[in-house]
């Protein structure tokens, strides 16, 4: 088979998995070397769907054991099937990486004979690239479940990122869909990873060249939409994996229907929406503090697909508002819907010298479209006719603000799921 | 009305801040000569490039205000923008009153002027970071070809020379007639004029028709969204992108 059939088949493949970013990790060129790690991401290009491409994302084979229900390389599915050689594989990334199209590779693979035996055909793909050709760019690769810990262990001495995706958000779950994985075999490797990174960051601080391991850090992905659990659900795995597994990512894929098996949702499109409230309240938890019982709970499982996480949880507590521009902490003013971490750390370098009104707001580039409810500058609120004041009209005229522009705003959705890292630290809730 | 007009360079537009400085003029304008269109109420002086007053009016910058002002300037100038001469001269004026806490002064013209030019820039330049395509010629060059909106590419010398540290390279500006070159060892800019045919390498096209058999497997149809896709790439950029064409 020639290779531009195996790059159609392996990408295709690969494509639903939604990681690209290529941020966290500042490795360094060597001498004659090729390659480095900008610690922000960078994009290399945007595919038709308006997603970032910036590493190379492909399989090494999308022959499979396995039978996952969700997936399209299941071993049921009837479809092309091709592997790379690594002598393939390695050169196509030195070649794409020197004319500039990527910024490293992102190395996943379907289960090709065992779990080991796949786990030795990506560590020898990386090794090679690090070792034999001085690559020294951005590599993430995917830890095989079942593969043994001292091919895992090995394999995060040449990468950048290791993820491994937990996909089905329960146990039921992965019962249901994928029978032949289990939720040990999915979390034993990132305990194993986890220790790893602490044990590489302890030896950071005494060793300046301590081997490196892991330096970008591990992620995961979850499938939204294809199975019952509930927002509420989802996010408090999320916050769990931050805060016990110390991921630095957690993705969300809205399910793609790939497969009319009956325990799978009979669904015409992907539920983009819900995923982009996901991502939106994943922020929430990692730059604006909020834990995920503030955002949801029992009673409210779900978030409101008509709004945003953020302003949900302000109408439903008034009481901390209005907020005092020119007075509340940083923390404070993160809270207040419409203003992201650069607003607030403007309007904290703003106040230092002069206090600020609204016109001043508007040149520090702030939009009171969604803030102008909950904030006031020196003492007073936005000068318009009337603010409410009580949740329920509150609620009303942000939706209407909204639907002015809903159209756009539901062709806009995937700008934040899908950028990279970087966006996510900018990006205004 | 009083314009100042200068040579276009970095060293030139210091200089009339020099100037103005010691000779106590308010120009209107500080214009690069190449921009420049003349008008009978016009009162002209041109500026006279001088190294040596160029670095008093940096040294005065690092000294006075800040690091950061410097490089503000620098980014504003490289937006080629028509008022960038004068928002810089007042930018600086602003600066050498109130000292290193002027970028707190946000809300202020004279530094949202400013900041407006460096956040085009800045965004330019990493856009470029990532959409330069290179191609392998026959004597194994790679070369590039782009058309940045604002003067950019001597942002990117620095960053393609440590990444690519073992490929000979040119970034060639096609608008501006100079590019980025790159020979192993260090980086340095210089005009480009073509007067031969460029020839590809054997192997450029299969590794351009390998990238576009990825780029269209990536594409997930059920998410098709061009709109999203030119807001993060406008078409302006497409023209050298392999993967577009
Ligand atoms: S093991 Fe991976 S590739 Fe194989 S069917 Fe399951 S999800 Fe798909």
């Amino acid at each position: 088979m020639d290779l531009n059939e195996k790059i159609k088949i392996l990408s295709d493949s690969a494509k639903y998995d939604v990681s690209c970013s290529s941020s966290g990790s500042s490795r360094k060129n060597k001498k004659g070397g090729i390659g480095n790690a900008a610690p922000s991401g960078i994009c290399h290009s945007w595919t038709p769907d308006g997603r970032c491409i910036s590493l190379l994302k492909i399989l090494f084979t999308n022959y499979c054991i396995y039978d996952c229900k969700y997936c399209v390389n299941r071993s049921s599915n009837d479809i092309p099937r091709a592997s790379f050689t690594t002598d393939e594989l390695v050169n196509l990334i030195i070649n794409f990486y020197r004319r500039n199209y990527i910024e490293g590779l992102f190395l996943s693979s379907a289960v090709c004979v065992s779990p080991d035996h796949t786990m030795e055909l990506l560590l020898k793909s990386v090794k090679r690239l690090r070792e034999e050709f001085n690559f020294n760019g951005y590599i993430h690769v995917k830890a095989i479940p079942g593969a043994s810990n001292a091919l895992i262990e090995e394999t995060g001495k040449y990468v950048d990122r290791m993820s491994i995706n937990i996909e089905l958000p329960s146990d039921e779950s992965l019962k249901l869909l994928a029978p032949q994985k289990t939720k040990e075999s999915i979390i034993k490797p990132m305990g194993l990873i986890k220790s790893g990174i602490i044990q590489y960051q302890e030896e950071k601080l005494k060793f300046k060249n301590a081997p490196q391991f892991v330096p970008g850090g591990q992620s995961t992905q979850l499938i939204v939409g294809a199975t019952k659990e509930n927002d509420l659900k989802i996010l408090k795995l999320s916050e769990y994996l931050y805060n016990s597994y110390k991921l630095k990512r957690v993705y969300y894929s809205a399910y793609v229907p790939v497969s009319n098996h009956p325990n799978l949702p009979a669904i015409s499109r992907p539920p983009l929406l819900r995923e982009h409230r996901l991502y939106q309240a994943d922020w929430l938890l990692r730059f604006y503090g909020f834990s995920s019982d503030e955002l949801l709970n029992e009673e409210h499982p779900n978030f409101d697909e008509l709004l945003d996480p953020k302003s949900g949880w302000a109408i439903r507590n008034l009481d901390k508002f209005p907020v005092e521009i020119n007075k509340a902490d940083y923390y404070t003013l993160l809270r207040v819907p419409g203003i992201g971490v650069k607003s607030a750390q403007r309007i904290v370098q703003g106040r230092k010298v002069s206090m600020l009104d609204f016109s001043d707001l508007k040149k520090l580039g702030i939009v009171l479209k969604r803030a102008k409810y909950f904030i006031t500058c020196k003492g007073k609120y936005f000068p318009q006719r009337s603010i409410p004041t009580n949740p329920v009209s509150i609620k009303s005229r942000l939706l209407l603000e909204d639907n002015i522009k809903t159209h756009e705003n539901i062709e806009q959705l995937s700008f934040f799921t899908l950028f990279p890292d970087i966006m996510a630290a900018e990006g205004e809730l | 009305m009083l314009y100042y007009i200068y040579d276009g360079t970095f060293d030139g537009l210091l200089t009339a801040i020099y100037d103005s400085y010691y000779k106590k003029d308010f120009p209107e304008q500080i214009v690069p000569q190449d921009n420049f269109t003349d008008n009978f109420l016009i009162n002209k002086v041109y500026i006279r490039t001088d190294e040596e007053k160029s670095k008093k009016v940096h040294d005065a910058i690092l000294q006075k205000i800040s690091r950061g002002a410097m490089a503000n300037i620098m980014y504003a100038y490289l937006s080629e923008h028509e008022n960038a001469g004068i928002f810089i001269l007042e930018y600086l004026r602003f600066g050498f009153k109130v000292g290193k806490i002027i970028d707190s002064y946000l809300a202020d013209d004279r530094v949202n002027n400013i900041n407006k030019l460096v956040t085009k820039v800045a965004r330019e330049k990493h856009l470029l970071a990532g959409i330069i395509r290179f191609r392998l010629l026959q004597n194994n060059i790679y070369y590039a070809l782009i058309e940045p909106q604002y003067n950019t590419i001597c942002l990117l010398g620095k960053h393609f020379a440590g990444r690519m540290s073992d490929q000979v390279f040119v970034i060639h500006d096609v608008k501006r007639s100079y590019g980025v070159f790159y020979d192993k060892t260090k980086w340095f800019m210089s005009d480009i004029e073509i007067n031969k045919d460029i020839v590809l390498h054997e192997k450029e096209i299969f590794y351009q028709e390998l990238w576009k058999r990825y780029f269209d497997g990536i594409t997930i149809e059920s998410r098709l969204n061009p709109k999203l896709q030119s807001n993060h790439m406008p078409k302006r950029y497409w023209k050298y992108l392999i993967e577009m064409n």
